[in-house]
């Protein structure tokens, strides 16, 4: 079990990353903190992409290198979804902005208050 | 039997569809709006009776538009049962059109162009039932039917119109989701839904428990409409609804829509041969037969007119249910002769029933059995149509309803099921017990003999103290006077009017308007009508409130009894008097010479085709 | 003609830049833009779907002429060719409506032309990143469209859909890394046969179905994955709520199909019946669930929201059943629930523009002020519980012979039923408007026929009464085309089913 989880640690990496974002978008009632988690959780969902391309012994995939190489195919699906999750985080902030300019707060807590009374 | 390709039954279904889009667009010019009306149901039963000769012959338009879903052909198909249902809705819509008119007129009512809309879809679907050529074309028209019916449920819009409604919607949907689920259980055994006189061939091979499954859910979905007992409770409160829809809709082409639907699927779905090798035959005549005594004995204790007719219709559309059931054994077609020809009998006599309780609302507002002793003084002719009509109800010679009774009797007899026999003789000792009454009443007893006297006791328990409040302005003067009554002028009048409506609305519970008329003044009741919607007939009412306390609810005997009135037609307008005759004469003739109207013959030949193909198949 | 299809997806990207490009410089620019490209949209789906139904083939392009499974390629076969016309004349419908009722923004007709092209393109890729970029696509042009209203909801709400959308969308992901873990490619074709290789009853494959399924299932909001769905349909603008609940849901569950069908195939669910049974259950709780939750709304937009819950329900019931009626089904309640409910959010907002009703008490007596909005709004709710001959009932229909034909009892019973639990809800509305009086004070005097005089109020105009009714003749005519439609989509379901 130990030895699994140390040579495995990339993927206990993931659970950990996938687990700290899952509570964090779930628990915290910080609207800005559940956006970092948020990030975390899909950080966590990009690790296990590039993980799942690394072999052992393989180098970058660049021509000019010694085979075998690393997949290259992850890397490039994690730059794409990469750039999609700095997207999402710009409109979520942007919102967020938004929120805050509206009710003045950006606790979920007391937004749920201020909505009910309005 | 060949069929004919014809636009004709298309055309029966469309001419009434598209005079609601005509009644729509005049709704600002009345007699326009009932000219068309008019037309679209002398046309409608034009282009129905013109196909009659071909049925005799032996033929059958059809109307083919094509796959609705694969394997089901979206036909028409105008066959012998459903020329049976067609002619016989047909007819009546030109008779009950100009009955509408003359109560419509007669009463003021609002929502006219929504009215005279909706009964032309209300007709255009029912012919649609009736020419559907397979399950599923007949379901579609089934639920349209009661799409197009529920504006005239709920057409008073007061709280208790609206609970009606809601009762008519989940009832009748709930036995639509049964015929869905019972259609696609036919499909699916046999990949085909279409109508075979003698069934379907491939059911009388399929699974029997999934056959019998079907037939249960099909029988127990068209139940609901037919109103089978225990689903019968839709139609006596669908009663709210104004008379000419109570006269049409829930006597003859809603209800029977609902008849015609089991007809067809123990006709035509499961064939009689089938019907009696499942063994389903005997629970559905078992059914109908409680239904029909059950409904009887309730009956005799309603004392509104119209829901005592309408527990007459839950009775008597059992009849023609049980003709059904009993007519799969073998050996009793002239179970299933009776049991169809009661379905145009039942409708010419019902008719005349409802349009007399319609007449007799419009001329004197009176709405309950109690109030109309002597009133056969003031309208002779309705109520002589009356008696003419119960008369045949009760299955008494030379009127429409004996020659049905009569096969049913020994069709019941040849089968052997002698307690169905015995069924059908005390319910039609029944019928007359909970009619006769009302034609004593009428014609033998007088208005100030009658049990008035009871009422002040009862509804005036305080002996007319807060007399003065009756006048409507009970509020201010209550106060002002200050006397004991003020708190409790204060308690009601502190709730705002809407929210209390509000709160009946919400729980369906009309009693709440009734209530005080039972334990409060008069005045009370006026104020707290007023609050809810003001239709014409409360408006109409209220000169009487000044006069006599008494008669806030009910109609009954103006106060020096009834007015004596000719036999000539003095007592209401021919649009309304019209139509009665012309219903009554219609029941009659088919009691006197039933083989010399075309009904008898169409029936004959729909179970010579279904018993025919059964024995064979 | 097969260039025709990255057109689809480039055609609205391209518009959308130049919207944003002219529309600082010229204000009035949007709409005319957004119409063009719109229907050049509608052109370019019409003609691959009369291609593909034509032909009755699949229609293939290989993005950059790299050769698949290595190249991204789309694939329009007869279930994609009716979504992507549905994004088509929706997206139309929608814009001619929203010239009058607004968001009139340049913002919002950018985003509203890029929420196109991520749609056609979630219907048309055959490559599972690929699917998951265009799903992100379309997520961020939505929350942005439902964070257009001006209100401060709006935004709270977009937020909202925005954390929700966002995990179903990285679950998604993370459920194509699983499969690409356990084959090495992301064409839907070549992972079709891999994971056949594979075999189903490998956890990697199994986990993977279950990731997938249920972060479409976050975007298509069955329950109870739907809490997103109701708050962001109501606080978003009406032109919006009818365009976003007449498709991105729809498209997500189209993308569930496409999951089912065409990567894990019909094998996958006869090896593990399991999966099956899971995703038929979360279907038959979502149409209850769904229904018991509208009828306690009070207010309209948020009951139509939760309609949707139970009727995504019955579409994902239809393709679960996985036999040639249930699929037929599926695709019919799906075109029909996107054309009806988009009917209703459009109907409700022009009755919200009439009279302010935006309550179901408010609701009371409106027939008699908009009686041509009311009559239309009346027909699609009709038509949506599922009376015949409309749409709704025709899809209901095959749904039921595939869930008789599937021996899937319970589920058949569900289905059944769901008509009289969408009758539940609808039919008080309906009943609202037709039988009430309005509470006295909040009609304006006079204020006779609102919808077809002259005398209009000013939020509302010709166009959206036209596209209100339009939509309400389409829900009923449609459904005596159903029948056509299964013999052109024949080729496909032999495909997809394996026949």
């Amino acid at each position: 079990m130990i030895d699994l989880l140390l040579t495995r640690y990339n993927y206990v990496a993931v659970v950990l990353l996938l687990g700290i974002g899952a509570y964090m978008i779930i628990e915290s009632t910080n609207l800005v903190k559940k956006v970092v988690g948020l990030n975390i959780f899909q950080t966590g969902i990009f690790l296990f992409f590039i993980t799942s391309a690394y072999r052992v012994g393989g180098s970058p995939p660049v021509l000019t290198n010694e085979g075998p190489y690393v997949s290259p195919l992850p890397h490039v699906l994690i730059l794409t979804a990469i750039v999609v999750g700095v997207s999402l985080t710009a409109v979520a902030l942007a919102l967020i902005v938004r929120i805050h300019a509206e009710y003045g707060t950006l606790d979920e807590d007391v937004l749920r208050e201020v909505r009910a009374n309005e | 039997m060949t069929d004919i390709a014809s636009l004709r039954p298309l055309a029966a279904v469309l001419v009434p569809a598209l005079a609601i889009v005509a009644i729509v667009a005049s709704h600002r010019r009345p007699n326009v709006r009932e000219g068309w009306t008019i037309l679209a149901a002398v046309t409608t039963f034009a282009l129905v009776a013109s196909m009659v000769p071909a049925t005799f012959a032996g033929d059958a338009y059809v109307t083919d538009l094509g796959a609705f879903v694969p394997g089901v052909e979206f036909a028409l198909r105008a066959d012998a049962l459903g020329m049976l249902f067609g002619l016989l809705a047909s007819f009546l819509w030109v008779i009950t059109s100009f009955y509408s008119i003359g109560y419509m007129r007669g009463l003021a009512e609002h929502a006219q162009t929504r009215y005279f809309a909706s009964f032309a879809a209300s007709v255009s679907a029912a012919v649609g039932v009736a020419f559907a050529s397979n399950l599923l074309v007949l379901f579609v028209f089934y639920e349209l039917l009661t799409v197009a019916t529920y504006p005239l449920v709920t057409h008073d819009e007061t709280a208790e119109a609206r609970a009606a409604g809601r009762k008519y919607l989940a009832y009748t949907f709930g036995g639509g989701v049964a015929v869905l689920a019972g259609t696609v259980l036919v499909y699916w055994l046999t990949g085909t839904v279409t109508f075979a006189p003698g069934g379907i061939e491939a059911l009388s091979s399929s699974d029997p428990t999934a056959a019998r499954a079907g037939f249960a859910l099909l029988a127990g979905g068209f139940g609901v409409k037919a109103a089978l007992m225990p689903v019968h409770s839709w139609l006596p409160d669908a009663m709210v609804a104004p008379t000419p829809v109570s006269g049409l809709l829930h006597a003859v082409a809603v209800v029977k829509s609902g008849v015609f639907g089991i007809a067809r699927v123990v006709l035509d779905v499961y064939g009689p041969a089938t019907v009696a090798d499942l063994g389903v035959g005997l629970p559905l005549a078992a059914v109908a037969a409680f239904t029909l005594l059950a409904a009887s004995v309730i009956a005799l204790r309603q004392d509104n007119l119209k829901r005592r007719l309408a527990y007459s219709t839950v009775s008597q559309l059992s009849y023609i249910v049980l003709g059904l059931g009993v007519g799969a054994f073998g050996g009793a077609q002239a179970a299933l002769l009776g049991g169809l020809l009661h379905i145009p009998a039942h409708a010419f006599m019902k008719l005349t029933l409802f349009f007399c309780a319609g007449v007799i609302h419009v001329e004197t507002h009176t709405d309950d059995i109690s109030d109309m002793a002597g009133i056969g003084k003031r309208m002779p002719l309705t109520m002589a149509a009356f008696a003419v009509a119960a008369a045949g109800m009760a299955g008494i010679p030379l009127v429409a309803g004996f020659v049905s009774k009569f096969y049913l009797l020994i069709g019941t007899v040849n089968a052997g099921q002698l307690v169905f026999t015995a069924a059908l003789l005390v319910s039609g000792v029944l019928n007359i017990a909970y009619f006769w009454p009302i034609v004593y009443q009428a014609f033998f007893e007088g208005e100030a003999a009658d049990g008035h006297d009871r009422k002040p006791l009862i509804e005036n328990p305080l002996g007319g103290r807060y007399a003065v409040a009756a006048d409507g302005g009970g509020h201010g003067a209550a106060n002002g006077r200050g006397d004991a009554s003020v708190s409790d002028v204060r308690a009601r009048t502190s709730d705002p009017a809407e929210e209390s409506e509000e709160r009946a609305d919400a729980d369906g519970e009309y009693a709440v308007d009734r209530y005080p008329s039972d334990h409060t003044r008069p005045g009370e009741t006026v104020a707290r009508r007023d609050g809810e919607v003001e239709s014409a007939e409360h408006a109409a009412e209220e000169p009487a409130h000044d006069e006599d306390a008494d008669e806030v609810h009910h109609g009954g005997p103006p106060a020096g009894g009834w007015e004596r009135r000719g036999w000539l037609g003095e007592e209401s307008t021919w649009f309304m008097l019209a139509p009665i005759l012309t219903a009554v004469a219609g029941s009659v003739v088919i009691g006197l010479v039933p083989s010399a109207v075309a009904f008898l013959g169409l029936v004959e030949r729909i179970v010579s085709a279904a018993v025919a193909t059964g024995v064979v198949g | 003609m097969s260039d025709l299809l990255p057109l689809l997806v480039a055609s609205p990207i391209l518009a959308a830049v130049a919207v944003l490009a002219l529309g600082y410089k010229f204000e009035r620019v949007g709409w005319p833009i957004a119409a063009l490209a719109s229907l050049v949209q509608v052109g370019l789906a019409g003609t691959v779907a009369a291609r593909v139904y034509g032909s009755g083939r699949t229609v293939t392009y290989e993005l950059g002429g790299f050769r698949p499974p290595f190249g991204i390629e789309l694939v329009v076969d007869g279930l994609s060719a009716a979504v992507a016309a549905l994004v088509a004349v929706v997206a139309l419908g929608v814009l001619a409506y929203a010239r009058r009722a607004g968001p009139r923004s340049i913002a919002f007709y950018t985003q509203y032309l890029l929420l196109v092209a991520g749609l056609s393109g979630m219907s048309i890729t055959g490559d599972m990143f690929n699917l998951y970029v265009f799903l992100e696509i379309t997520g961020l042009a939505a929350y942005a469209l439902v964070a257009s209203g001006d209100s401060g909801r709006a935004a709270v709400g977009a937020l909202k859909y925005l954390i929700i959308g966002t995990v179903g969308a990285s679950l998604f992901l993370l459920g194509i890394g699983y499969a690409f873990v356990a084959t090495g490619t992301l064409n839907m074709a070549d992972l079709s046969v891999r994971l056949a290789e594979v075999g189903y009853d490998a956890t990697l494959v199994r986990a993977s179905f279950a990731l997938v399924v249920a972060g479409l299932a976050v975007k298509t909001a069955l329950f109870p994955l739907h809490t997103w769905q109701p708050e962001a349909y109501a606080s978003a603008p009406d032109s919006v709520s009818a365009f976003i609940s007449a498709l991105v849901s729809t498209v997500s569950a189209y993308a569930i199909a496409r999951v089912i069908f065409s990567v894990f195939t019909v094998d996958f669910f006869a090896a593990v019946p399991a999966a099956r049974t899971a995703v038929l259950t979360l279907a038959g709780v979502s149409i209850i669930a769904g229904s018991a939750l509208a009828v306690m709304q009070t207010e309209v937009k948020r009951m139509l929201a939760y309609s949707s819950v139970s009727q995504f329900g019955l579409v994902v019931a239809g393709f679960a059943l996985a036999n040639q009626a249930g699929v037929v089904g599926g695709t019919v309640h799906l075109v029909g629930h996107g054309l009806m409910k988009g009917g209703l959010f459009l109907a409700a907002g022009a009755l919200a523009a009439v009279a302010g009703a935006r309550t179901v008490d408010e609701y009371d007596g409106l027939a008699a002020r908009a009686p041509v909005l009311s009559g239309a709004f009346a027909v699609l709710a009709l038509a949506m519980v599922g009376v015949p001959p409309a749409v709704g009932f025709v899809g209901k229909w095959y749904i039921a012979l595939g869930a008789f034909e599937a021996r899937a009892w319970p589920i058949a019973v569900v289905i059944l039923a769901s008509t009289l639990l969408t009758l539940a809800y609808f039919a008080r509305l309906v009943e609202r408007m037709y039988f009430r009086r309005p509470a006295a004070g909040t009609a304006p005097a006079g204020a006779a026929v609102a919808d077809g005089g002259s005398d209009r109020p000013a939020g509302l105009s010709v166009g959206m009464v036209a596209v209100v009714v339009v939509v309400a003749i389409l829900a009923v005519a449609l459904g005596s085309l159903v029948a056509e439609f299964e013999q052109l989509m024949q080729p496909t379901l032999d495909t997809l089913l394996q026949l």
